[in-house]
C-alpha cells in the first residue's frame, strides 16, 4: 500500500489567470524579498480579479528561520484570510506552507507538523503555490523545510495537509529568473529525480514523473541559459521541475539531499547549489546498489551529455550549465570546511534521506563522501 | 529457533542487536526506551511487550511481558497487530512506511525518532537476522 499525493496543477501560458475563477475573497499573497522589487506580486493581485481584498507579506528572507516566518502571523491573523498564495522559490512556498498552518491551528506548534498526526487544517482557508522558479518542487510536495537558527540544522517537516490545494505553474513568471538561480534550481530538479528513482520507495507513479522530468530538464536547460527569455524553453523546465518534485514527494529524497542540507546547514550556500556538488558523488556510491535502473536514467540523457555511466552524464551537463564541480570550486575556505566535518557528518546521519538511498551508509561512508566532494577525487 | 512475542525472542533480539555495529553507528546519539507492543489479533491471542532501554547506540537492558504495567516507562512505543509485526520481520513492510500507512503506530515524539530513521531501519534489518518461528 503506497499513495500518490499531488494538488491540482494548472500549467502553461497565462495560467495565472486561473485565479479570477476561484471565489477568493481574502489572500494573503507571501512572497521573498528579491521578487518583491519585480512587478510579479502586483501581477497576482491583478489576477485575483476586482473586489478580491489582499494582503502582501512580502519579506521572507532565503531560508528564513522560524522567528522571521513567525513574525507575520499577527498581521495575517488581522487579516483572516480564506486563501494562502505562495509566490516565490522554495523558501517563500515553505514559509507559506508554515504560516497557513499556524493560520490554522494556532494551537499547535511546528513540530507537530509530521505525517503521523492529524492537523485538521482546511478550516478556515486553502493553501495556492505559484513557483518564480523552476526547481525546488516544493508547490508540488507535502513537505517544508525549516532552517533552525540556534542549532544551524534544518528540519523536514512533513504532513499531506501542507500539500498545496492548487500549484499554477507559469512560464511569464519564471523568464526573469536570473542566471545563477536558473542553473541552481535546475540542478536542484535533476538530484530529485535522480534520487526519486534510486529511492527505495520508489514506485511506478514515482517513476514516470522522474523520467519525465529528466527528459524535458535535460532537453531544455542549456537553451534555457542560452535563451533566458524564451517561454517555450523555460516552460518545460518548469514543468520538469515540477514533475521532479511530484516524484520525490512520493517517493523519497535520498543521500544526496541528506548531505546537501547538512552542508547548507553549516555554510551559505544555495540549496540547487549544494545538490550538485553531490549528485555525482552519491551516484557513483550507489551505483552497485542501483545498477540498473541508473543505467536506465542514463539513457534518458541526450547524446551531447551521455557519456559513460550516469555519474559522468551528470557531469557533463552540470558544467555544461556552469556549476562547480567541487566544494572547493564553490568557494568554501578549507580549513573552515574541514573543521566542521564531524558536525557535517551528523547532521547528514540524522537525515531522513538516509533511509530511503539505495544504499546504507555507514557514518565512514558519509565523512568519505564529504570529503571526496570537497576534493573532486 | 525462538518463537516471536516470547522472552526467548526478546534476548536473542538484543543479543543481535548488541552485535550490529550498523545500530552502534547509527544510534551512537539516541538515548531512551522503546516499547514494541505486539497487539493480538487472529494468529497471535494476547498483547505483548518489548522493552528496550537504547543508550548511546546498545541495548543496556530488556524486558519481557504479557502485562503492560509490569514494564518500566518507555518514551517510545512502536505498536501494531502481530501479522504485521511477522510481515515487518520478514521485511515485506518498511518500517516508516508502515507507520505512514497506518499498519503501525508511533507513540513520542515524532520529530525526535525522525533524526534516527537510520537506526530505526537496522532494528528492523536486526529482527530479520533472529531465526524466528512465527
Ligand atoms: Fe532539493
Amino acid at each position: 500500500m503506497w499513495y500518490f499525493r499531488s494538488p491540482e496543477i494548472v500549467f502553461g501560458e497565462d495560467s495565472l489567470s486561473f485565479l479570477s475563477l476561484l471565489s477568493i475573497k481574502r489572500a494573503t499573497i507571501i512572497t521573498d524579498r528579491n521578487l518583491l522589487k519585480t512587478d510579479i506580486p502586483e501581477r497576482v493581485r491583478r489576477a485575483l480579479g476586482e473586489g478580491v481584498e489582499s494582503l502582501i507579506v512580502g519579506d521572507v528572507s532565503e531560508e528564513p528561520p522560524l522567528s522571521e516566518m513567525t513574525a507575520h502571523l499577527g498581521r495575517i491573523n488581522e487579516f483572516s484570510p480564506d486563501w494562502f498564495i505562495a509566490v516565490g522559490g522554495g523558501s517563500a512556498i515553505d514559509t507559506t506552507k508554515i504560516l497557513f498552518f499556524l493560520y490554522e491551528r494556532p494551537d499547535l506548534t511546528v513540530y507537530d507538523v509530521t505525517p503521523l498526526v492529524q492537523l485538521g487544517l482546511r478550516k478556515k482557508s486553502r493553501l495556492i503555490a505559484i513557483p518564480s522558479t523552476s526547481g525546488t518542487g516544493s508547490e508540488c510536495t507535502w513537505a517544508a523545510v525549516l532552517s533552525e537558527e540556534n542549532e544551524k540544522r534544518k528540519h523536514e517537516l512533513a504532513s499531506r495537509e501542507i500539500l498545496p490545494d492548487y500549484a499554477i505553474l507559469d512560464p511569464a513568471l519564471v523568464l526573469s529568473l536570473p542566471l545563477e538561480q536558473t542553473r541552481n534550481t535546475a540542478t536542484d530538479a535533476i538530484g530529485h529525480a535522480v534520487e526519486a528513482y534510486g529511492s527505495t520507495w520508489h514506485n511506478p507513479f514515482s517513476d514516470a514523473m522522474a523520467e519525465k522530468a529528466l527528459e524535458l530538464i535535460l532537453g531544455n536547460i542549456e537553451s534555457v541559459i542560452k535563451d533566458m527569455k524564451n517561454p517555450a524553453f523555460r516552460n518545460q523546465v518548469h514543468i520538469g521541475a515540477s514533475m521532479a518534485g511530484l516524484a520525490f514527494s512520493n517517493s523519497q529524497i535520498g543521500l544526496v539531499h541528506a548531505l546537501a542540507h547538512s552542508l547548507g546547514a553549516r555554510f551559505k550556500l544555495p540549496h540547487g547549489k549544494t545538490v550538485g556538488l553531490f549528485l555525482p558523488c552519491v551516484v557513483d556510491y550507489n551505483y552497485d546498489s542501483c545498477t540498473e535502473r541508473y543505467d536506465k536514467l542514463n539513457r534518458l540523457f541526450p547524446d551531447k551529455y551521455r557519456v559513460g555511466r550516469l555519474s559522468d552524464s551528470i557531469r557533463t551537463i552540470l558544467k555544461a550549465i556552469g556549476q562547480a564541480q567541487t566544494i572547493k570550486e564553490a568557494g568554501i575556505d578549507e580549513k573552515e570546511y574541514f573543521s566542521n566535518l564531524d558536525a557535517l557528518v551528523t547532521l547528514a546521519g540524522e537525515s531522513t534521506g538516509m533511509v530511503t538511498n539505495p544504499k546504507d551508509s555507514s557514518s565512514a561512508d558519509l565523512r568519505n563522501l564529504f570529503i571526496k566532494a570537497y576534493r573532486g577525487t | 529457533m525462538p518463537k516471536f512475542a516470547t522472552e526467548e525472542w526478546g534476548k536473542e533480539y538484543v543479543e543481535k542487536l548488541n552485535s550490529n555495529s550498523n545500530y552502534e553507528d547509527a544510534g551512537k546519539n539516541w538515548e531512551g526506551a522503546i516499547t514494541f507492543v505486539i497487539q493480538k489479533d487472529e494468529s497471535f491471542n494476547k498483547d505483548a511487550y518489548l522493552y528496550l532501554d537504547l543508550y548511546h547506540g546498545k541495548c543496556r537492558d530488556t524486558k519481557f511481558s504479557f502485562t503492560e504495567s509490569e514494564l518500566p516507562h518507555s518514551e517510545f512505543k512502536y505498536i501494531g497487530p502481530y501479522a504485521n509485526w511477522r510481515r515487518l520481520i520478514n521485511k515485506e513492510i518498511d518500517p516508516i512506511q508502515g507507520l505512514l500507512t497506518g499498519k503501525f503506530k508511533l507513540q513520542g515524539s515524532m520529530i525526535k525518532i525522525m533524526r534516527f530513521t537510520k537506526a530505526a531501519k537496522e532494528m528492523v534489518s536486526t529482527a530479520a537476522t533472529v531465526d524466528t518461528q512465527f
